[in-house]
């Protein structure tokens, strides 16, 4: 009688919570991505990922003796919506969050998740910004904007480039890379001749590319996401911008083609590791498209990664307990990746640089020669 | 490039720009002129138009070919559809709320507009979709100012579509009927206007003219997405209001206006590309300020 009292009184804090019910004998694991909104494929890509990752670690046995579930929250790159799927996640009883994409949507859901006494590992979004909002429980395993900044400036000292144009889009990911990207390049004792920021589902950026013309940069480097680079990389070849173009790790996308077609010819990218440039990594591209009939998109296998590493986090905490969690993933040398091994900062960021530079030809990325 | 050079090429930027906000300003300004309401769904019909063309293009392509000639044909099949869709919009979500507080009506505007945007979300899945024309990068250079022949192209059919419509509404008996049923809806119904019939006509004709811009921008641009409608739709109604909203020149003249303060508030000294919104929108708060029926539009005459 007292148990079953216990359990209605239970079930009724648990439906006043607004909490689905989860089982027992699982441990859910809340997906932090996009699956709508302009970045919609990048975000199913790697709830993708974190469920091939689940299945494999399901088929070894589990994690504690328990099976591995997964829940998605749709931030859908947007800040409010991010904030709304966050709350949700941190109320429906998950152990643990993969995710964070758009940086700019990533930043305000840190503390929720840090309230709520959960660790998240954020395999994609690198904003600097990340950094100071993190509450304890956040663990970047992808490299930060300072990495790639470096791993351009790099690039373009290679290549004698002398003066950029930088275009933002006034968002915390891609600002944040312009603005890195500005002060690193002008203290190397070069020029930035045009800092331009547009408007996020913008069509036409004709002025904007006029202006960096009659700056006359010998590259000109689009820090945002692929949508509206492909169109601006489209309207600077049109205008007869002849110049080398440059994206950040947002515009890896084999997208990108399709917007700028031909005019995409040539593009240099600074990217994450991605499947087919790892050696390690053909298994799972196998396994991927195996299992979802498409190749694994860019951040598929930082996703998988961190999903590993969460669920290694917990057997070797021997617990879900977030204390425990968290000092094993601060002191983590977790070497069973694929995109090279994980071990962190006391910053909790990655503790090396894992850029790669990619080129456009023939429609698709492709390691220069 | 020289001061002159780049003054130049924003003009033509600002121009090509503007005759995009202009061709969907019209579907804005008539839509109000006729049944005075904010048809908020009209950027999505934008959007629509698209994709219209695009689907139209990609089954005609094998015969005429993804040139300027293919997009155009396909461009005024996507006018016809999307015209019809607009009356079929006006007589289903529109005309039972025509008598109803000009509230209502706003808000099922929105509805309208949420529905398509969502519509084409499930459709296309969020995804980019290549409009898959081929229209070349060529163009003339005078010095260093550069006009491509698309850009050409684009300006010379917004200003034979809004020419077109110029002379469709002053000079024929149901352009006439238009212009009467703007005046006095009651009035005009007493004088044997089927004034249903002009209502009907006016959003084919809107809603076409923001297909033909819809078609135009995704051959132009390249690409297509289920929410491209919005931004423009909110410059549209800018534009419209900076001219006058109700008043046909007013759409064309605020469109071209609106167009060309983007292009140089693009090159402000000193302030850069993050300001150019606030620029143009800080010239709408001035019109609205010191003449707020807009540049061409007509104080409205209360009657005893």
């Amino acid at each position: 009688m007292r148990n079953l009292l216990k359990t209605a009184a239970g079930l009724a804090l648990a439906f006043s919570l607004g909490a689905p019910a989860i089982a027992q004998d699982t441990l859910t694991i809340g997906l932090l991505v996009p699956t709508t909104g302009s970045e919609a494929t990048y975000g199913q890509d790697m709830a993708n990922a974190a469920n091939l990752a689940i299945a494999e670690i399901n088929a070894a046995g589990g994690v504690l003796g328990k099976q591995l579930a997964s829940t998605v929250g749709d931030d859908a790159c947007d800040a409010q919506q991010a904030v709304n799927a966050a709350s949700k996640l941190a109320s429906s009883g998950v152990v643990g969050i993969v995710g964070g994409y758009c940086s700019g949507a990533t930043l305000p859901t840190l503390k929720i998740f840090g309230d709520a006494k959960l660790p998240m590992i954020i395999p994609a979004a690198n904003s600097t910004k990340l950094i100071p909002e993190n509450p304890g429980n956040v663990f970047m395993v992808n490299s930060t904007g300072n990495d790639q900044v470096a791993k351009a400036i790099e690039y373009f000292t290679a290549k004698n480039i002398k003066s950029i144009a930088i275009v933002n889009q006034g968002d915390a990911y891609s600002q944040d890379l312009a603005d890195l990207t500005r002060t690193n390049w002008e203290a190397a004792g070069n020029t930035v001749t045009k800092f331009e920021t547009t408007n996020k589902g913008e069509q036409d950026y004709s002025s904007v590319v006029t202006s960096i013309k009659s700056g006359n940069p010998d590259a000109v480097f689009w820090t945002a996401y692929y949508a509206d680079g492909g169109l601006l990389i489209r309207q600077l070849r049109e205008q007869g911008y002849q110049g080398l173009i440059a994206v950040g790790d947002g515009s890896n996308s084999p997208e990108l083609f399709k917007i700028a077609g031909p005019a995409a010819e040539g593009v240099i990218g600074f990217s994450n590791p991605t499947a087919e440039f790892l050696p390690d990594a053909k298994t799972f591209a196998e396994n991927y498209q195996k299992a979802y009939g498409t190749a694994p998109g860019p951040y598929s296998t930082l996703t998988y990664d961190a999903t590993k590493l969460l669920a290694w986090a917990f057997t070797t905490a021997g617990s879900t307990d977030f204390d425990a969690v968290v000092a094993t993933l601060q002191g983590a040398n977790f070497t069973d990746t694929i995109s090279g091994p994980i071990s962190f900062t006391p910053e909790k960021t990655l503790a090396r640089s894992n850029f790669v530079v990619l080129e456009g030809k023939g429609g698709a990325w492709t390691l220069p020669q | 490039m020289g001061f002159i050079d780049i003054f130049s090429q924003q003009l033509v930027n600002g121009i090509v720009l503007g005759s995009f906000y202009a061709l969907v300003a019209l579907g804005y300004t008539m839509v109000f002129g006729v049944v005075k309401l904010l048809n908020f769904a009209h950027g999505d019909l934008y959007m629509v138009g698209g994709f219209a063309g695009f689907l139209i293009l990609s089954f005609l392509s094998p015969f005429i070919g993804p040139g300027w000639f293919g997009v155009a044909v396909s461009m005024v099949f996507a006018m016809i559809a999307v015209g019809i869709l607009g009356v079929v919009i006006e007589r289903v979500a529109y005309a039972p709320m025509l008598s109803a507080p000009r509230l209502s009506i706003l808000i099922t505007a929105l509805a309208v507009s949420l529905v398509l945007q969502n519509g084409m979300l499930t459709i296309t899945k969020g995804q980019y979709v290549p409009f898959g024309s081929a229209l070349g990068f060529g163009g003339v250079n005078l010095g260093s100012l550069f006009i491509s022949y698309n850009q050409m192209i684009l300006v010379g059919v917004s200003i034979a579509l809004m020419a077109g419509l110029e002379i469709f509404v002053s000079r024929t008996q149901y352009g006439r009927a238009m212009r009467a049923v703007s005046v006095d809806k009651d009035m005009s119904r007493l004088l044997g206007i089927n004034v249903n019939r002009v209502i009907a006509g006016t959003f084919f004709l809107g809603t076409g003219l923001a297909a033909a811009a819809g078609t135009m921008a995704g051959a132009y641009y390249g690409s297509l997405w289920y929410f491209m409608g919005f931004l423009i739709g909110l410059k549209a109604f800018t534009a419209a209001v900076i001219g006058g909203i109700g008043s046909i020149p007013g759409a064309m003249l605020g469109g071209l206006i609106l167009g060309l303060l983007e292009s140089f508030g693009t090159q402000l000294p000193g302030v850069g590309s993050e300001w150019k919104d606030v620029f143009s929108f800080s010239v709408l708060i001035l019109v609205l300020v010191f003449k707020p029926t807009g540049l061409l539009g007509k104080p409205e005459q209360e009657r005893m």
